[in-house]
């Protein structure tokens, strides 16, 4: 036989360029690793258990949100819904903790917060799974089903608490999920610099829901399913992958870590409103995205999106820490995400004038 | 002395990293010239073909074209000397009209207007140049894939085109638009223009061309006029050594009816099909592109849904709902289009492979990898599928390896009914015939086998039976031993029936 196996087409920016390759594989954790130490060395403000705890802090709330959103945008949809179900999902637990939907304090006896918070996050799953029905259902495009249920959940946040804040007490198992655990770094601390870590208990579960999406994408059936209707959609239902029951399945998973997220973020505050979830949406699809997954779908991966999401949060906090006024932070945050859908695209090869490599690299 | 050629390539050498696609190749062509450029996937065909339109540069060599040394950097600048190509998969924009499509890039405007009335006018023209009766308002998406192409060969004609590169024209076109197609190749050349014509059939080339040029393994074999060839010995210069048979074909013993199809009927497209098929059997279903052969298949395997009738397998009347539904009764459906239907192409061959029968390889809820890694083994070595290894991404395998693949991956549900839509098209004679094994050796095992193709050499040279299938009804059925390409097509395409066609014996 004289056919070759592999065609001489084979894009040598998959197999040899190593710099290319390199950069694919390893580009975000680099920079990740690269703004972590700018930051610990421009800034001293930066180098305290605190600033640490609040960028993990932060970066579990974003995090849960974008665990979801790359099972979403692996399939090559998108939710839209994800900021306005933080906001609904902490507003619904604030006022069955709290007992009321009056702002300004806990008046009457609420449901324990364990409860008010199954209760919350079960919503999210679900109203997540009705969104998924109406996209396979009636075939509608994520975009626009999500981009609906977007306002609708904000709506019934807004509703609910009249604009405002439900201000809630905590609970036992609240202060639980709110708390801290502090590590003493003893004689590192001559190394490093700080006497302690205080890792935020949101920022545990986030690692451990992280852990569960690697195993779900790389070692089940549902996993490879998500791959391969993004990877393929046509070809898979042909291969007879129930398409549907997945996709439904991925957005529930979405609407649910989401509102996880939603009740952690309201835990924080000890605040349900309408505002929790602000930016989140967008700030998700640029972490997955910055993390190496295909807004196409079929390509990418969990760990990746961890990456893109402290990423992010650096950049914001060192915005803070670096004196740039906040205002400007919408100017720098808006400018990673295009430099990164930028990066997807020339990570693929796609823009022959940025082409590493040979300039007559076969397509 | 001759005159000099139009198109002179000498000595192109090319390099991708780890392979020389190309080394010391030479090729011409002659104005008015249709000159066919063979070989097998791989052998440097369309390598050669992209150096020459600009889309890769070369890395040795030189091309002289009317005379003149040429080194086009980009298609743009290859077209606007006058070198058009035509690829196997149309570039149109399907909700813009013919004129549109002709005149992309090169519109002709008033001040700062689009010139419609001259645009249309010139388009007329070019249609009416190639006998065409197509109307230059209609939606590119309302023309039929054959029409379609001449709109493309029109567009050429609209850029002066002195050498149209046609790659794999036939492969979507049904007999009477190939027909036509040739018609139009003969006026091209008539008119003094040269066409290189790249196919994997082989007896188009035979019936269309002056010359025969074979590359094998990057290099030039021969070059030399049609009528000292024949089909075995093109062959053999293709494939490098001799093939002893084209269309292996092994009868199996006929068993038990697996498969009876009653009365199916959906929309307008399938109006009362009914036939039956045995274990070991080779049904091939024949007809022309949108008789709607692709839609019965497609109906059995539950990817479209069905109006009315049944479908009985064993004996046992079954509802198929979903190609879920089809694989559990024990059928699979290679599709025609591998790439868009068949493979999800980002995945590696080991994903590929188990990706029907995955629910069957878990423990607990966890997938199997060693059980997985086990199976694709197993077919990577039976069907000798050429991998460098079961994490090979399937994009990058060529386009046999890429069907032998989803024929595995149909092999892993051990189905009773396999189906096959178009299963040689786009892939090489060598690959081809190993496909064809692979069938016979399905067959002998008892798997009941329907061949969907458009090549009749094919189904006739693989069926024990043809069913012939004319717009959604069928029109004959033909034992092995009857079966001749012209019966094929009067029920095809004539209002006739079969004689004895009484479907279900």
């Amino acid at each position: 036989m004289t056919e070759t196996t592999l065609l001489p087409a084979s894009p040598p920016r998959r197999s040899t360029n190593f710099i290319s390759r390199l950069l694919r594989d390893t580009g975000p954790l680099i920079v990740l690793l690269g703004l972590f130490i700018l930051l610990w060395i421009l800034s001293p403000a930066f180098r305290s258990p605190t600033s640490l705890s609040i960028l993990m802090m932060e970066a579990a709330a974003i995090g849960i949100v974008a665990a979801g959103q790359t099972f979403v945008i692996l399939t090559g949809g998108i939710d839209l819904s994800v900021e306005a179900m933080v906001s609904f999902a902490g507003v619904v637990a604030a006022i069955l903790i709290a007992g009321t939907n009056q702002a300004g304090g806990q008046i009457a006896e609420g449901l324990p917060s364990i409860l008010a918070i199954l209760a919350a996050v079960g919503a999210g799953g679900l109203i997540g799974m009705v969104q998924g029905f109406i996209i396979t259902g009636l075939k509608i495009n994520p975009f626009i089903v999500t981009l609906g249920f977007r306002s609708i959940l904000l709506g019934v946040a807004l509703v609910w608490t009249r604009g405002a804040g439900i201000n809630i007490a905590k609970d036992d198992f609240l202060n639980f999920v709110t708390s801290f655990i502090r590590i003493d770094l003893g004689a590192l601390e001559s190394i490093v610099g700080i006497s302690q870590l205080r890792i935020p208990m949101p920022f545990v579960i986030a690692v451990v829901i992280y852990a569960v999406v690697w195993v779900v994408l790389r070692h089940t059936k549902f996993g490879r399913y998500t791959y391969a209707l993004g990877g393929n959609e046509t070809a898979a239902r042909l291969s007879g992958v129930n398409v549907d029951r997945t996709k439904i399945m991925i957005y529930a998973i979405s609407g649910l870590l989401a509102a996880i997220s939603g009740v952690l973020v309201m835990g924080r505050l000890q605040s349900g409103a309408y505002q929790n979830g602000t930016n989140m949406t967008l700030i998700s699809v640029a972490a997955v995205v910055i993390g190496g997954t295909a807004l196409s779908g079929g390509i990418g991966g969990i760990w990746g999106t961890l990456v893109g999401v402290l990423i992010i949060r650096i950049v914001e906090q060192g915005l803070v820490y670096l004196n740039v006024p906040s205002n400007a932070k919408e100017i720098v945050i808006g400018a990673i995400i295009v430099m990164a859908v930028a990066l997807d695209v020339v990570r693929r090869g796609e823009v022959k004038w940025l082409r590493f490599g040979r300039r007559s690299s076969p397509t | 002395m001759k005159p000099s050629p139009l198109l002179k390539m000498q000595h192109i050498t090319k390099r991708f990293p780890g392979v020389l696609a190309l080394s010391d190749v030479h090729f011409d062509v002659e104005s008015g010239e249709v000159h066919a450029l063979l070989g097998e996937n791989g052998a440097g065909k369309s390598t050669l073909m992209k150096i020459l339109s600009g889309v890769y540069q070369r890395d040795a060599g030189e091309i002289i074209f009317k005379g003149r040394s040429v080194d086009f950097a980009t298609p743009r600048q290859a077209q606007l000397a006058g070198i058009t190509t035509i690829y196997q998969e149309l570039n149109q924009i399907p909700y813009l009209s013919v004129t549109e499509n002709i005149f992309l890039g090169s519109e002709i405007e008033r001040g700062a207007f689009l010139d419609w009335r001259t645009m249309h006018r010139q388009a007329r023209e070019l249609l009416a140049r190639l006998h065409l009766d197509i109307d230059p308002r209609t939606p590119i998406a309302d023309l039929g894939v054959g029409q379609q192409q001449m709109v493309e060969v029109a567009k050429a004609l609209h850029h002066k085109a002195d050498l149209i590169i046609m790659d794999e024209p036939t492969s979507a076109l049904s007999i009477r638009e190939i027909d036509d197609l040739f018609a139009i190749i003969r006026q091209l050349k008539a008119d003094g223009v040269a066409l290189i014509y790249i196919s994997h059939h082989l007896d188009e080339a035979f019936e269309i061309s002056d010359r025969i040029t074979v590359l094998r393994d990057g290099r030039h074999i021969v070059t030399v006029p049609t009528d000292t060839l024949d089909m075995e010995r093109l062959i053999t210069l293709m494939v490098g050594r001799d093939l002893s048979e084209q269309f292996p074909k092994e009868p199996a013993p006929l068993g038990a009816e697996v498969l009876r199809v009653e009365h199916l009927t959906q929309g307008k497209r399938l109006k009362d099909i009914s036939f039956n098929l045995h274990a070991g059997e080779v049904l091939g279903v024949a007809g022309l592109i949108g008789a709607g052969r692709t839609e019965l298949v497609r109906a059995i395997f539950g990817a479209d849904p069905i109006d009315s009738g049944r479908i009985l397998i064993d004996g046992v009347p079954v509802t198929i709902r979903s190609p879920q539904d089809a694989i559990r009764h024990g059928i699979a459906l290679l599709t025609e289009d591998r790439k868009r239907q068949g493979l999800i192409l980002g995945m590696n061959v080991r994903e590929n492979t188990t990706l029907s029968i995955l629910g069957g390889l878990t423990q607990g809820i966890f997938t199997d990898r060693r059980k997985e890694s086990a199976i694709t083994q197993d077919f990577i070595d039976s069907m000798a599928i050429k991998t460098p290894d079961q994490d090979q991404i399937v994009s990058n395998l060529s386009g046999g390896t890429q069907q032998k693949v989803v024929l595995a991956k149909w092999m892993a549900t051990q189905p009773k009914i396999l189906i096959f839509d178009e299963p040689t098209r786009g892939i090489d004679v060598g690959a081809k015939v190993e496909i064809y094994k692979l069938m016979n050796t399905l067959a002998k095992q008892g798997v009941a086998i329907i061949m969907v193709s458009s090549e009749l050499p094919e189904i006739l040279g693989m069926s024990d039976r043809v069913m012939v299938i004319r717009e959604g009804r069928v029109t004959g059925f033909l034992n092995r031993e009857d079966a001749t390409q012209e019966k094929i097509i009067t029920y095809a395409t004539a209002g006739l029936d079969s004689p004895g066609g009484e479907p279900i014996p």
